[in-house]
């Protein structure tokens, strides 16, 4: 009995395999199931290929699995094309489809051999069942139902819900391909059975959602009542949610004419008074960054949700990465400090985004949200979150003292001065991208510019005390660590516990916070540090070079760092942690003193 | 915030302390005299007006009238100005800046606008030449025209900014001139009026840069009242004829003013609000949307 299955379907654009991937995870979810289910397809909208892989667990699931435990192949030519995101193992049963002709020994899978080989008349089975190939998807469910245990009553319901529009005979035909698909389970069992333990969670509520709707419902309860943008992937489904919800309260969403246009409204519903935001990827963080540095220096509270791809220019569109890393840290020009935060998956994004609005209303900036495509298009199932522990704060408006004299950027302890809006008696100003004077009054002065560029730097200080935007886990002491964000900080969390078991004294920094870099909780954490790996999905190591800017990493810090489209896997960060370990013992062998 | 409290206002209410930084002449001086006598006319307190620019010597006309003022970057005075009236519909918005702001660098923004018909009003002025930067051609420079970046003439035709607009559909297309400053200031209140998008072409010189027939007493030589010639304002192709005369004649007063103005953006906004508000899960309930049954 398995505890958790990691399944990798793969096949062409209209297959069907994502549709299919879906109602899995349902069913799980249904069932009282873990699930994460991830999407990867070629460019193309119609034709070319589609992938997903669907881990489903009886625990809380940190990431969407290393190698696959049930590979599905439709054709081999697609499923090949996904190369280390579907990555198939000697403990891996591969299903595939026999009309590919290829014999089970002869599978074009280099240099491993796989736990078992299955063809499966896939394609047969739907034609004779269902009257049409489409099926295939159905069929498949109905082995993945026979063989492994998940969804035999809840895939059909799901898929009955689904298709119940489109009349009771197609639903019948389903019911065929998925019962065909089951009993051919049935009357070919596993060489080990790989059956799934029940899980005693059946009946609770389980929500289940991606990365963007729930970066745009965490808006949304933050009290964000504007989004202004432009359709771009991976990040245009937030914007499709605000379209959806936003009217009902009282709110409005401006699809405009380019990014530009679209953050452009957003900083003007901002100024007039109202929490907004905008969302985008790599190529429109670059467009939009004449404005974030508008609203920097005009200390205007703003949400940009950066859904990051494979860069630069068009790159990769439908693929995962890190590397807009250094765009949001160092977005438009000036000395500026314009916070980031990363969420790690689905369930984060809620209480990450909360936290940018929070961020942005309070010291009145514009906030990155660093997602990924891997957790804005990714679907997990989750336990029902109480939304009243989260605070949610709001800008500081003048009192009707400050509207005596009002001056719109008057220097305060803390440097946060309160912010009026169109409509206030007593608060006109001029909000401008030009240097200004507490009033709003432009000027030229090189004193004036000094004392405002430390009061718009200097605001953020309190942040990097943010200690709850990090996560340490692991032995506070050990002397291996790493350090991982974003989707990237789920496999690390896996990583660790196999490495703990495994023996290996480790520890694991998460950043939610990416900038300001918050200096004083990685150097506590890096007191104890000899060996560690900055392990992050971008080719040139952006975190750890922005992490070098800021503090004199230990020597034996190194980065793992790699291009997008290419995902870590569990194992191979322990096996390059039980490297560290290695040399850390070689180390103390030739009675070398350890590093600082 | 009251919507629409008439109150009795003067045009100096409406002027703030900062001084202006124009060369002297400059015809951005009497623009924003205008400016100041249509607000009065109306009565909207300055804060209830949002005043939106880009970046130009005239997009420094914000900061010479009390109001909500926003000088933001080149070029995108018009998605500001959106997202505020989006925010607080009942805002009298403005915005403004120059030919280069509006036609080039911005130029992408009018015809979104136009066609969501928001109540916005946009006052260019049109001096057909980059002042700020010191002279170089702008996209209203006549073909053939010499400046510091055109040595041997340009190459290229001027954009019509009148044309330009009554062909994307803008409800209210005017034209003045600071040769006639009450000319002027009635068109621009008459702007304001109008429950839709409305735009004001107004032909400024510049001094400095400028050519001597794009002065005042060379302008003053083409202008031509448009209720002189018994133009009807409701005749949009009349208008479109007569705006070809762009750059040749310079006609004053309303080309086009709908006689049916249709909903605006705003209106249609609320309609929908109203409409799904009813709908509203309660902020803290919102993941509910999430859980599958």
């Amino acid at each position: 009995m398995r505890k958790d299955l990691v399944f990798g379907m793969a096949g062409s654009g209209g297959d069907g395999i994502v549709s299919a991937g879906d109602s899995l995870i349902q069913a799980a979810a249904a069932e009282g199931y873990h699930g994460v289910m991830t999407k990867s397809f070629g460019s193309q909208i119609r034709g070319g290929e589609s992938s997903c892989r669907v881990r489903i667990s009886i625990d809380p699931i940190l990431n969407p699995g290393g190698n696959l435990d049930v590979a599905v192949a439709l054709n081999w030519e697609d499923f090949l094309k996904f190369g280390a995101e579907l990555p198939v193992s000697g403990t891996t049963v591969v299903i595939y489809e026999a009309a590919t002709g290829i014999k089970e020994t002869e599978i074009p899978l280099v240099g491993v051999t796989p736990l078992q080989v299955i063809a499966v008349p896939i394609a047969a089975m739907a034609k004779e069942t269902a009257g049409t190939e489409r099926a295939k998807n159905t069929v498949v469910l109905g082995l993945i139902a026979g063989w492994f245990g998940i969804g035999a009553v809840a895939v059909m319901k799901g898929i009955r819900k689904r298709l119940a529009k489109k009349g009771e005979e197609l639903v019948e035909a389903n019911q065929r391909a998925f019962d065909a698909g089951r009993a051919f389970a049935m009357a070919h069992p596993l060489k080990a059975s790989m059956n799934i333990v029940s899980s005693d969670t059946k009946g609770n509520v389980k929500l289940i959602t991606d990365g963007n709707d729930m970066c745009a419902a965490a808006a949304i309860f933050a009290g964000c009542q504007f989004f202004g943008g432009y359709p771009i992937t991976p990040s245009t489904e937030i914007m499709q949610f605000f379209t959806d919800h936003v009217w009902k309260y009282g709110g409005a969403v401006l699809q405009a004419e380019d990014e530009i246009a679209g953050i452009g409204a957003a900083v003007g519903a901002s100024f007039a008074g109202m929490k907004s935001m905008t969302a985008t990827s790599g190529p429109g963080l670059s467009l939009k960054s004449e404005m974030m540095g508008l609203a920097s220096i005009a200390e205007l509270p703003l949400v940009i949700v950066d859904v990051q791809r494979g860069g630069p220019s068009t790159g990769l569109p439908t693929k995962s990465e890190q590397s807009d890393l250094f765009a949001a840290a160092f977005s438009a020009h000036g000395d500026v400090i314009r916070p980031v935060l990363a969420p790690t998956s689905v369930a984060d994004t809620f209480r990450i985004t909360i936290e940018a609005f929070n961020i942005a209303e309070y010291y009145q900036t514009p906030v990155i949200v660093l997602s990924d495509q891997e957790i804005s298009q990714r679907k997990e199932t989750l336990d029902p979150i109480d939304t009243t522990q989260f605070k949610i704060i709001e800008r500081v408006r003048p009192t009707g003292a400050d509207l005596q004299d009002y001056k719109r950027f008057k220097q305060t302890e803390n440097h946060i001065s309160p912010i009026s809006h169109p409509g206030m008696l007593g608060g006109t100003y001029l909000a401008s991208g030009i240097e200004h004077v507490e009033s709003g009054a432009p000027t030229n002065s090189g004193t004036v510019h000094a004392r405002m560029n430390d009061k718009r730097t200097k605001k953020f200080d309190p942040l990097k005390d943010r200690k709850d935007l990090f996560e340490v886990s692991g032995n506070p002491d050990a002397p291996i660590a790493m350090v991982a964000w974003g989707s990237v900080a789920g496999v690390c969390r896996e990583a660790l516990l196999m490495a703990q078991e495994q023996g290996i004294n480790v520890k694991l920094l998460v950043p939610y916070l990416l900038y300001p870099v918050a200096e004083g909780v990685y150097n506590e954490f890096f007191a104890s540090v000899q060996k560690g790996l900055i392990i992050e999905q971008t080719h040139l190591a952006q975190t750890h070079k922005l992490l070098r800017m800021h503090l004199d990493l230990p020597k034996g810090v190194k980065p793992m760092a790699r291009s997008g489209a290419n995902p870590f896997l569990p194992s191979e960060i322990v096996a390059a942690l039980h490297n560290l370990l290695s040399e850390l013992q070689r180390s103390h062998e030739g009675n070398l003193q350890p590093q600082e | 915030m009251s919507a629409t409290g008439t109150l009795d206002f003067q045009p100096k209410d409406y002027k703030s302390d900062l001084k202006p930084i124009w060369c002297p002449g400059c015809g951005d001086f009497s623009v924003v005299q205008g400016i100041y006598r249509a607000l009065a006319a109306i009565g909207r307190p300055p804060h209830e007006i949002a005043f939106v620019s880009g970046i130009g010597c005239s997009s420094r006309i914000p900061g010479y009238t009390t109001a909500y003022g926003f000088n933001s970057v080149h070029g995108r005075a018009l998605p500001i100005a959106q997202g505020i009236k989006l925010a607080n519909p009942d805002l009298l918005v403005l915005a403004a800046g120059g030919d280069g702001d509006g036609f080039s660098i911005g130029g992408g923004h009018i015809a979104h606008l136009i066609r969501r018909n928001m109540d916005i009003t946009y006052i260019v002025m049109d001096n057909q030449i980059y002042g700020l930067t010191k002279g170089q051609l702008s996209p209203t420079s006549q073909k053939g025209r010499t400046t510091c970046t055109s040595r041997y003439g340009s190459l290229e035709e001027p954009v019509n900014p009148l044309l330009y607009v009554l062909a994307y559909g803008a409800g209210f297309v005017a034209q003045a001139s600071p040769t006639d400053l009450v000319g002027m200031a009635a068109v621009i209140e008459e702007a304001i009026r109008y429950p839709g998008f409305a735009f004001v072409n107004i032909q400024s010189p510049c001094v400095t840069y400028g050519e001597e027939a794009q002065q005042i007493k060379g302008l003053k030589a083409i202008q031509e009242s448009l209720a002189s010639l018994g133009h009807n304002p409701a005749d949009r192709l009349a208008a479109m004829d007569l705006a070809q005369q762009y750059g040749e004649k310079m006609h004053l007063g309303v080309f086009y003013r709908n006689p049916e103005p249709p909903p605006t953006y705003g209106d249609l906004v609320k309609e929908r609000q109203a409409l799904l508000s009813k709908d509203a899960l309660p902020r803290e309930r919102i993941l509910d949307l999430f859980i599958k049954k």
